[in-house]
């Protein structure tokens, strides 16, 4: 499955509806094992919002090789690139269980070193 | 302190005691008992973007409250008086008419809700493509669609009830860029403590440490999607051309500059979140590195 997504999004992808709506569109053929390519021709405009939905979600939801091997990205700018690599970068280190505690430990003791 | 019906401005501009000022004015209005208030301007020498974006803001914050500010406008100077109808604050509130062409204002501006390519245009068509700062298209768009990130938080994560107010100001001999997006919501910090919530310790975070945690890539506050703040490109950005990125958010402070990042707890609170961005309009053209070598 090819899609165009300035024919799809637009020529910018800065939404996260948009992104969501990328998701719902490819989630079921990465699922059923299809290889599926995003066209990013003609788009000159990225937000994280977007990126966030669309292929953080993916990266969370599916097995990491199935993204790596199936999902393929052409003419993504390199502006497009940056943004969707540290969308990339924080959906690896996400975690849906979150240890609240662990958050608040980390935040008191980087404070603590501050006012040090 | 009982606020009397006809407020002094003073001269505002965007110094820290500037926003103190308009953080107490908010507080004070906003507790007042008193339902009509006037805003006279007879002291007022100068009015920065970041102080017309803030009492646009307030007036409608009161006017959701119920409560009425009214400006007095034969209390403004010429020089404010030629500055609020150039960049639209005057007009928008049944002062003089609109100007076609702002000249060297970033025109105020008003978004009840998230109006996603008049906001990328407005900042692109008024701010960072307008050609005081020479940024290459590119990175043109990967500004705008940055800051574009700040009001979609906004409109996501600071549940304001009134939306969100910009307005900025080419300083041509200062060569100065400023602009300023602020919110009425709940700000970072309450957001990251009601985050956190089910750790009793939560409420007490400091608002710096709040900022910081908020601040540092990856860290985010929803729950199903990554996401995160991740400021580093504009950091990045003011911080090679030597200007400055402000945030103030409840009685948190951030400043990134080419000298780091500073964290710091204010001495007033404002329940919102303020984003200031002075740029330096200077010589240079700005550029990706995979542009050209030896720039961005």
């Amino acid at each position: 499955m090819i899609i165009n997504i300035r024919d799809t999004i637009g020529t910018r992808c800065i939404l996260k509806d948009d992104g969501q709506r990328l998701f719902n569109q490819i989630e079921p053929s990465l699922r059923d094992d299809m290889d599926v390519t995003l066209n990013f021709e003609g788009v000159s405009l990225f937000a994280s919002p977007f990126f966030n939905f669309s292929i953080g979600q993916l990266i969370i939801a599916m097995p990491e090789d199935v993204v790596k091997n199936k999902l393929h990205i052409h003419n993504l700018d390199s502006v497009g690139q940056s943004v969707m690599s540290r969308v990339v970068e924080n959906a690896s280190k996400f975690h849906a269980d979150r240890d609240y505690k662990k958050i608040v430990d980390n935040i008191l003791e980087l404070h603590a070193k501050e006012a040090d | 302190m009982l606020l009397p019906k006809k407020i002094a401005i003073p001269t505002l501009n965007d110094d820290r005691s500037d926003f103190c000022f308009l953080f107490e004015l908010f507080d004070l209005v906003k507790l007042s008992p008193t339902t009509y208030h006037e805003l006279d301007f007879t002291y007022c020498k100068f009015l920065r973007p970041n102080a017309v974006a803030f009492l646009g803001g307030l007036i409608r914050y009161c006017h959701n409250l119920g409560k009425t500010i009214n400006i007095l406008w034969a209390t403004l100077s010429e020089s404010i008086s030629a500055s609020l109808t150039l960049n639209g604050f005057g007009a928008t509130f049944g002062f003089g008419s609109k100007r076609a062409d702002p000249g060297h204002a970033i025109p105020y501006r008003e978004d009840l809700v998230e109006n996603p390519d008049e906001i990328i245009n407005y900042l692109i068509d008024n701010w960072i493509g307008k050609g005081w700062v020479q940024v290459s298209p590119k990175l043109c768009n990967k500004i705008a669609g940055k800051m574009w990130e700040i009001y979609a938080n906004s409109f996501e994560h600071s549940q304001t009830p009134i939306g969100v107010f910009t307005c900025g100001q080419h300083f041509r001999y200062h060569n100065q860029l400023v602009l300023s997006v602020i919110d009425f919501g709940i700000g970072i910090p309450a957001n990251v403590k009601q985050f956190l919530n089910s750790d009793p310790r939560a409420e007490a975070l400091p608002a710096d440490a709040c900022l910081r945690w908020a601040f540092e890539s990856g860290n985010t506050t929803t729950v199903g999607v990554p996401r995160g703040l991740g400021l580093s490109l504009l950091q990045e950005f003011v911080s090679v051309n030597k200007g400055t990125l402000e945030l103030y958010s409840s009685d948190g402070y951030v400043k990134m500059s080419s000298d780091g990042q500073v964290f710091q707890n204010n001495t007033h609170c404002f329940d919102g979140t303020v984003l200031h961005i002075t740029l330096v309009c200077d010589e240079k053209y700005y550029l990706f590195s995979d542009e050209l070598e030896g720039n961005l």
